[in-house]
């Protein structure tokens, strides 16, 4: 009998890995993945990768504390996981926790949306100003986005830093979770 | 100076900035080191990044315990422009800093048209273009790589030279500048062998390590899509087949080989430090190793592991080989018969007939390959128009046997130094373009891509070079002709024109020459007798074969000039010394 495991992973990129675009961060993830040594379940076909599937992509320069994707193990992992990966990962990529999730598990099925924060030194636009808090001399913006629409550049309104704040679901579909940091 | 605070506000506005960032996995920032070595890939880092030379350097230095090495690659123009504005000098990428704080600046030159990018990282460095106007503040300036075979161009600009190997004349290099003024570090590094010092040296012998050294096993693994983004292990160095307009073939003698068992171990090794999903197996012939069969046997034990090699030989036991270690797509293979007619193929001593030329295509059809891609050169030395038309006949035969799509890229031969053909002439752009229409009929059969023969020529006066061409080079960075090799950047008629202006005679420069002909690179003494390279000119005029220096010693002079031989591990064979 099959012993594959379907997780949803978490994670966090952030200072230069900002500057990543989503395919490099998707082969960033793969490889960090793949120097685990565990065995992850690959595509068919004549070139063979790893099975990953991610949330909504990202344009460069954004800061992703809400990062996910779903990827099958060959054999169940525990929670020790986590450091392995954290040790094999390049600086500004941590996985925060990861939960194993049922096999017909699909995030666009999940998956509400985003809510992004957007840094301000100069103050923000006239529409955001009323919802924006000022902390110091810092204007924060936080703003939610729906899954699969358009998301906010970097620099787009005038903000000096755009983050990914937090993963929005409509009903979590989780089997248990199983470590975090 | 830490530059990182002002990249922030430039990365956001330029393409692609994740090849500005640096902080790869498995990069190493030594904080501590008696000398700081910063090296240099004057290109784009897509391209740098798939330099395996200057891995081997990084892994090498950044082991010992005095020395640390960083990187840094040339920006593209859109981030020059940012970096100007800003005041942002050109960094490393290991600890942000500008080039200009290190104890050495290296280079690589590993191809002519890349000269322009060397002076233009300077420029970004605030580092002093000429080695005559440096001071005790600025950085050691050195350089190696293939084309320092003829220096001469970059003579002006480049503190010392190391001619051949790296492995262990590098450590010795940053030993020599630990302490004292310029002037005394530059004489100690004119005492190491393989090191040529302007000003102090008058003749130079390459370096040679005699067998293969440790591998670097904790690649650095780059984010963005470089242009061979696998890992690499260098199988063998050196090839025997002496092709006779091959620099490499001549200038990385002789053949060194790792064993099978030893290259397992650090695919091994290295798949697992790396993460990459296919690794590349790095030779100028991989079939040629004397243990290929039980390497690509090992290697298929690798789990989730694609192993690529990208240097074969047209004959159809390297197609066979490619077949075995193929776990891609069957989707295109490329063989580089280098010429038409089997007349032409042995003035070059390319060793392979047509009957095995159309073997390897037939394995290749039934291996289940569609398409074919091919690589021929137009103006070898004796090439006749007839020999031309026989590239377009092959071509024919070739999409007869059934494959989907033929193509073929012809190329023009430039006459390199240090090779048999460095006495033959190059020719001009004007001919090589009536050459080509002597094949077009044959675009019924394949594409043909034509590479442009001004690129050749202007390739072959840089790589033919005396000093004078120093002023070239300098003429056309300041009037922006970086990045030469790219087809965005490529501005012909202004290299003819800088040509002119500094009185450099093109024709002259590649015209035939004799034995007697003084070379600028005659001190540069790469091994091989400059007797042996006329003999197996005259050889190619009479279109006779000269064997595999496996089979039997050639007499070429690496071997006895420098005490060394042809390392293969194969049934424990040694080639013995030659008397």
């Amino acid at each position: 009998m099959s012993e594959n495991k379907k997780y949803l992973f978490h994670y966090k990129r952030y200072g230069l890995l900002r500057y990543l675009s989503h395919l490099e961060t998707m082969r960033m993830i793969e490889r960090v993945l793949k120097r685990t040594g565990v065995r992850f379940e690959q595509t068919q076909g004549f070139h063979q990768r790893m099975k990953l599937s991610f949330g909504q992509a990202l344009p460069t320069g954004i800061i992703d504390l809400s990062g996910l994707f779903v990827v099958s193990s060959v054999r169940p992992i525990g929670k020790e996981f986590i450091d392995l990966v954290n040790s094999v990962s390049p600086k500004g990529f941590e996985i925060s926790n990861f939960e194993e999730v049922p096999k017909d598990f699909k995030l666009s099925r999940v998956l509400n949306g985003y809510e992004f924060k957007m840094l301000f030194i100069v103050t923000p636009p006239l529409d955001m100003l009323e919802t924006a808090l000022k902390v110091n001399n810092i204007w924060i913006v936080k703003l939610y986005i729906p899954f699969n629409s358009s998301v906010p550049k970097n620099g787009e309104f005038g903000q000096f830093l755009t983050l990914r704040s937090k993963a929005l679901f409509s009903e979590v579909q989780v089997d248990q979770s199983i470590g975090s940091r | 100076m830490n530059v990182l605070k002002n990249l922030v506000g430039i990365l956001d506005k330029v393409q692609k900035p994740s090849r500005y960032i640096g902080n790869e996995y498995n990069a190493i920032y030594k904080k501590k080191a008696n000398v700081r070595l910063c090296l240099v890939f004057p290109d784009l880092y897509d391209i740098g990044m798939s330099h395996f030379g200057l891995h081997i350097l990084y892994d090498i230095v950044n082991s010992s315990d005095f020395a640390s090495c960083e990187r840094s690659y040339l920006p593209w123009i859109d981030m020059q422009g940012l970096m100007k504005e800003n005041s942002t000098p050109l960094y490393s990428y290991e600890s942000y800093r500008p080039l200009r704080e290190f104890d050495v600046v290296g280079f690589t030159l590993q191809y002519e048209m890349s000269y322009t990018n060397v002076l233009r990282a300077l420029r970004l460095s605030n580092i002093p273009l000429h080695n005559a106007d440096r001071s005790d503040s600025d950085p050691i300036i050195i350089a190696g790589g293939p084309c320092t075979v003829n220096l001469n161009p970059m003579k002006r600009f480049i503190d010392a030279f190391l001619v051949g190997d790296g492995e262990e004349a590098i450590l010795e290099m940053l030993d020599a500048v630990r302490s004292g003024t310029r002037e005394e570090k530059l004489r100690k590094l004119s005492t190491i062998r393989g090191v040529y010092v302007p000003g102090f040296s008058n003749k130079v012998s390459r370096r040679i390590v005699t067998k293969m050294g440790k591998a670097p096993l904790a690649q650095l693994v780059p984010y963005t899509n470089v242009v061979h983004d696998r890992a690499v292990v260098e199988i063998l160095r050196g090839c025997t087949h002496g092709c006779r307009f091959c620099q490499a073939g001549m200038v990385y003698r002789p053949v060194r080989e790792r064993s099978a068992k030893e290259i397992y171990d650090i695919v091994s090794n290295v798949v697992q430090r790396t993460g990459y999903e296919e690794i590349s197996l790095l030779s100028l012939s991989s079939a040629d190793h004397s243990q290929i069969n039980e390497i690509v046997s090992l290697l298929k034990n690798l789990d989730d592991t694609s192993v690529s090699i990208p240097s074969t030989r047209v004959d159809a036991f390297s197609v066979k080989l490619a077949n075995a270690v193929s776990s891609v797509r069957k989707s295109g293979i490329t063989l580089a018969p280098e010429a038409g007619s089997q007349r032409l193929r042995n003035v070059i001593n390319k060793g392979i007939n047509e009957r095995e030329i159309f073997d390897a295509l037939e394995h290749a059809r039934k291996f289940g390959w569609k398409r074919v891609k091919l690589y021929f050169m137009l103006g070898l030395p004796t090439e006749t128009d007839e020999d031309v038309i026989e590239i377009g006949e092959m071509l024919k035969r070739v999409k007869k046997m059934g494959f989907e799509s033929v193509s073929a890229t012809l190329g023009v031969f430039v006459p390199k130094p240090h090779t048999p053909f460095q006495f033959a002439e190059q020719i001009k752009p004007e001919e090589a373009w009536r050459r080509y229409k002597l094949i077009s009929w044959a675009k019924r059969f394949a594409k043909i891509h034509f590479t442009d023969p001004r690129k050749a020529l202007i390739e072959g006066v840089l790589s033919r070079g005396s000093e004078d061409t120093c002023k070239v080079i300098e003429m056309a960075e300041e009037r922006d002709l970086v990045f030469a090799d790219w087809g965005e950047m490529f501005r012909p008629d202004e290299w003819f024109e800088v040509f002119e202006e500094c009185g450099i005679k093109v024709e002259e420069v590649m015209s035939a020459k004799t034995l007697e002909y003084e070379f600028p690179w005659d001190f540069i003494n790469v091994g091989i007798y400059k007797e042996y390279l006329w003999a197996e000119y005259e050889r190619a005029l009479n279109g006779i074969l000269t064997s595999d220096c496996r089979e039997s010693c050639t007499k070429c002079g690496v071997c006895m000039n420098f005490g060394v031989r042809n390392v293969l591990k194969g049934k424990g064979k040694i080639v013995p010394m030659p008397n």
